[in-house]
This record gives C-alpha cells, sequence and structure tokens, in this order.
C-alpha cells in the first residue's frame, strides 16, 4: 500500500465550481472578445497526489468531466484548496510565461526564474494558447473538451514550497482554472484549438 | 511556518551501522540536487498511513545530492520505525519533505558545546561538521550504552578528533549534567536525545547561569505528562477580535480549523512545528517537544499546548 493509495482513499469527493457557473467565468462567458485563429500544443501533464507531494509527469491522462485528471489531488479532493469549491478540475500555464520569467521580463525580482514545469504546480502546460483570453470560452486538448472558468492566481504557498520569489512574476500570467466539459484521454503534443 | 514540498526519493543505500540502526541515503529520481539544508535540520518521512515521522539529517550539508538518516527501530515506539527499516531496502520509494531546521546553530556563537544520547546523535554529526568546516570553536560528549551500540560513532571520532568526550555506560562512564560548566561569554549549548537527559541538562545548565537563549535541545518525542489534565479555555484572535471556546475534550489546533482558519499541520504531536503560531498573551501551558526555551514566551505549539483563562493569538 502506497501512501498515495491511502491519502486518497481517506479524501471525500471533491467540489467544484462549474466553469461557466463560477461569477466572472458567467460574465465572460456572455462577452464577446478574444483572440482567434490560434492553435495550440500541449507540452506537459502533471498531477500530484496530494498537497505539498511533488508533482509527477504523465504521458497520458485521463479526464473525467466535473472532477478533474484521475490521480491529481483536485480529483480526490486532497489539494491545498480542496475544501473551498471553486473551479478546480484542471490548470494550465503557458510555456510563454515561464520563458519570460526565465530571462527575468519584466525585471520584478533580483534575476531569471527557472521555474520547471514539474514545479509550477499547474496541470498542463501549454504553448502558442492565450489563457488570459480563454475565461468563458470552450476550447478543446485532443479529445477533451474544457470550459475557462476564471484566471489563475499565484499563491504565497508556491513560493513557500519552492523557496522562489515567483508570486510577483507570476502575477497576471500565472495561467487558467477550468472545467470539463466531457472527458477522454490527453497526451503532450495534443492539439489545443478554440471551440467558442 | 512555511510549507514542505514532500518528493518520491529513492533509497540509494541501505545498511545497518548497529545491530539495531539502519543508515539510508535517499536520493532525488530526476533532480541531481535537493533543497538546500542547514546543520539540524530534520526531514518528515511520510508513512503509508499517512503518519510522519521526523529524522535529522546527518549528512554533509555542502552535498547537495543526497539526503541521509539513520532510522533506529523502536520497539516500543509506535511502528514507524519498524516499516522503514522492514520497507526502505535500496530501490525503494519514499516520501519524504524538504528540510526544516529546529534546531540550527547559533551564529553569534563564540564556542559550541554539543551533547548527543544515543541516536540523538544524527542532527550532532551534521553540526560537528559544519562547525569543523567553518573552523569554529567546539566540543562533543556523546553518550551510548557502549562503542558498539553507539551509531555514526567513527565519523563522529573523524571529525572531532580530540574535541570529542565518550561516554560509555558498559564501561562505567556514565555521562551526568555535572559534566557541563558555568558558560563562557557567548558559549552555546545543544542537547539531542533522550528527553531526561535533556531536562537534567537543562535544568543543570540553567543553575550555572547559562541562559535560555544560550540552550538549544531537539527531542523527538513530544511530552508526556499522564498527570496532565485538560482543562477548557478561552482564545481571541488579534486579527479579528473573534474569542473561541477549547473545551478540555479538544485541542487548540482542532477548534481553531473547525472555525475556518488555514493552519498547516503534520505531526499534531508536538514535534514538527508546522503549526506553531505567535501568541501576544495569556497563560499558556507549553506541551510541545519543539520549542526552544526563549520561544515559549510568545509562540505556542497549538496541537499539544494549551492555556489557562484567555489565550491571545496573533492570528
Amino acid at each position: 500500500m502506497s501512501t498515495l493509495d491511502t491519502q486518497t482513499r481517506t479524501a471525500a469527493t471533491p467540489e467544484h465550481i462549474a466553469a461557466f457557473d463560477h461569477p466572472v467565468g458567467k460574465i465572460a462567458r456572455e462577452t464577446p472578445g478574444g483572440a482567434l485563429g490560434w492553435r495550440g500544443t500541449l507540452l506537459h501533464i502533471h498531477i500530484a497526489p496530494a498537497a505539498s507531494f511533488e508533482m509527477e509527469e504523465l504521458t497520458e491522462a485521463q479526464c473525467v468531466a466535473g472532477r478533474g485528471i484521475v490521480g491529481d489531488r483536485y480529483y480526490e479532493g486532497t489539494g491545498s484548496y480542496s475544501k473551498r469549491p471553486d473551479v478546480r478540475e484542471v490548470t494550465l500555464i503557458e510555456q510563454e510565461a515561464l520563458d519570460a520569467l526565465a530571462r527575468n521580463d519584466p525585471p520584478l525580482q533580483e534575476g531569471p526564474i527557472t521555474l520547471l514545469p514539474v514545479d509550477h504546480r499547474r496541470n498542463l502546460t501549454v504553448k502558442g494558447v492565450p489563457l488570459n483570453h480563454l475565461v468563458g470560452r470552450r476550447f478543446r486538448v485532443g479529445e477533451v473538451v474544457f470550459r475557462g472558468g476564471r484566471l489563475n492566481f499565484p499563491c504565497k504557498y508556491l513560493e513557500e514550497l519552492l523557496g522562489l520569489p515567483v508570486f510577483l512574476p507570476l502575477y497576471n500570467r500565472s495561467g487558467l482554472n477550468a472545467g470539463i466539459e466531457s472527458g477522454g484521454v490527453i497526451r503532450p503534443g495534443d492539439t489545443i484549438e478554440l471551440l467558442d | 511556518m512555511s510549507a514542505r514540498l514532500i518528493m518520491k526519493l529513492r533509497v540509494a543505500e541501505a545498511r545497518f551501522i548497529t545491530d539495531d540502526t539502519l543508515l539510508l541515503r535517499l536520493v532525488h529520481p530526476s533532480r541531481p540536487q535537493l533543497p538546500a539544508w542547514t546543520a539540524g535540520a530534520h526531514v518528515d518521512l511520510v508513512l503509508p498511513d499517512g503518519k510522519v515521522r521526523q529524522y535529522s539529517l546527518c549528512g554533509d550539508p555542502a552535498e547537495r545530492g543526497s539526503y541521509t538518516i539513520a532510522v533506529k527501530r523502536e520497539e516500543a515506539g509506535r511502528g514507524g520505525s519498524a516499516w522503514i527499516q522492514e520497507s526502505l531496502v535500496e530501490g525503494a520509494l519514499a516520501h519524504v519533505s524538504a528540510p526544516r531546521n529546529n534546531f540550527a546553530l547559533a551564529e553569534t556563537a563564540s564556542h559550541h558545546l554539543l551533547v548527543a544520547g544515543g541516536i540523538g546523535v544524527t542532527p550532532i554529526l551534521a553540526m560537528a561538521r559544519s562547525l569543523a568546516a567553518a573552523g569554529a570553536s567546539f566540543r562533543v560528549h556523546y553518550c551510548a550504552r557502549s562503542a558498539p551500540t553507539a551509531p555514526l560513532l567513527e565519523e563522529l571520532r573523524d571529525i572531532c578528533g580530540e574535541r570529542l568526550s565518550c561516554w560509555f555506560s558498559e564501561d562505567g562512564r556514565r555521562f551526568t549534567a555535572a559534566a557541563i560548566e558555568a558558560p563562557r561569554d557567548e558559549e552555546h549549548l545543544y542537547a539531542c536525545g533522550p528527553l531526561g537527559l535533556i531536562d537534567d541538562l537543562t535544568a543543570h545548565a540553567l543553575s550555572l547561569g547559562w541562559s535560555p537563549e544560550q540552550i538549544h535541545a531537539e527531542k523527538f518525542q513530544a511530552l508526556r505528562d499522564e498527570d496532565f489534565i485538560p482543562e477548557d479555555f478561552e482564545v481571541e484572535l488579534s486579527s479579528t477580535g473573534q474569542r473561541l471556546h477549547v473545551p478540555a475534550s479538544s485541542t487548540l489546533l482542532a477548534v481553531l480549523q473547525a472555525h475556518g482558519v488555514p493552519m498547516r499541520t503534520s505531526c499534531e504531536t508536538g514535534i514538527c512545528g508546522s503549526c506553531i503560531c505567535d501568541y501576544s498573551a495569556g497563560d499558556v501551558i507549553h506541551r510541545d517537544a519543539v520549542l526552544q526555551l526563549a520561544e515559549r514566551s510568545h509562540r505556542v505549539v497549538p496541537c499539544v499546548s494549551r492555556a489557562r483563562g484567555t489565550l491571545t493569538l496573533a492570528l
């Protein structure tokens, strides 16, 4: 029996707020706009079994509508914020944001910060996807349909865990919290496209 | 207390260094460097039931590729050490937290006096290594039953040379607190070992004029007073003025959590320090084994400690 098994078994099924029921997701759904004509790629998938546990990379992941990625702390209800219902089924971040941190752009801290995909604690690292435009939008990653619910927000907890000053530099490019409309399997390399 | 990452580390080396003590060297399967630490730090090892055990790092802080811990089999313990010794063979994976230091060397000290009792040698070894590397003035007392049962004795001898005094009771040399003398200026005393040793040493040192700030102790067993009878008390949160009642049947930590105060927790037995918070007023009954004497005037460990009357927390 692994630690993971026990921790997940004892946790309650998590409560999530559906993406378009979230107050900001609801407003954004009714507000036209946003980038069109882009086509992005899924680079990495990471999950962690419980709060504070290091993220682990997956070569494929099972996404379950209304719940999350199988094995992840927000699927299991063992996350740091699981007791506060919100849009947390899946979190995404742009590789472009990590690239900006790595070149210290803008120079908000001492110098460049290397924030690896295994360390940022969002589930999906994506490239070529304007995540800040996807609140209130439906989009697909491979065969799975997602709904953008709200912008992700950096937390001090991440700074403490990593010992890296990432709070300020991640502000406004911390990614997206999304819900899963229809589930399935996703893999790195999958195409990401806007639906509506 | 800050959050700590829990990593899945691989056992690179597992060997018995005495009949009952297993030395484990842990590495990360994919990262060449582990989070940094300083001498005196410990890691939490997460057991299959989700409970945690604390182990001091006894390796070299300058070596960033692995963590070394020594686990003594505690037959009368809670089962954690037995599970570790049976399950953590070479190649096995273990959930281990990033290090935390509740037992750090005092930077201002001009001389360091280290006392280790049995398996309490683990942080003392790391401290001696750091002090020797820095060219600092220090002395070590190592108390154990006998040389063959004393873990890490050879390593400690290599580092300390003449600066080590061994006290082996089977040789008729039993350590007593009387071996400690009055403090020199800016001398600091560090002790890690059984509760009895630490209590005797602390009482003796205080009577000789050591100040609480000069005494540092680490005990991996919370205070257990069989006669302790918990009583009700009140707690006030200074930020909001909210007043909460802590019944005798509950802990301060549980009451805070039940009222939505976010608290970090880990061992919930008063040894890890995860839930430590500051207080500004009140008569605290300290029942933890983590706070240093000098901290007890303003910090409290809510998982085990209680208060009389009203306690005002700086939360």
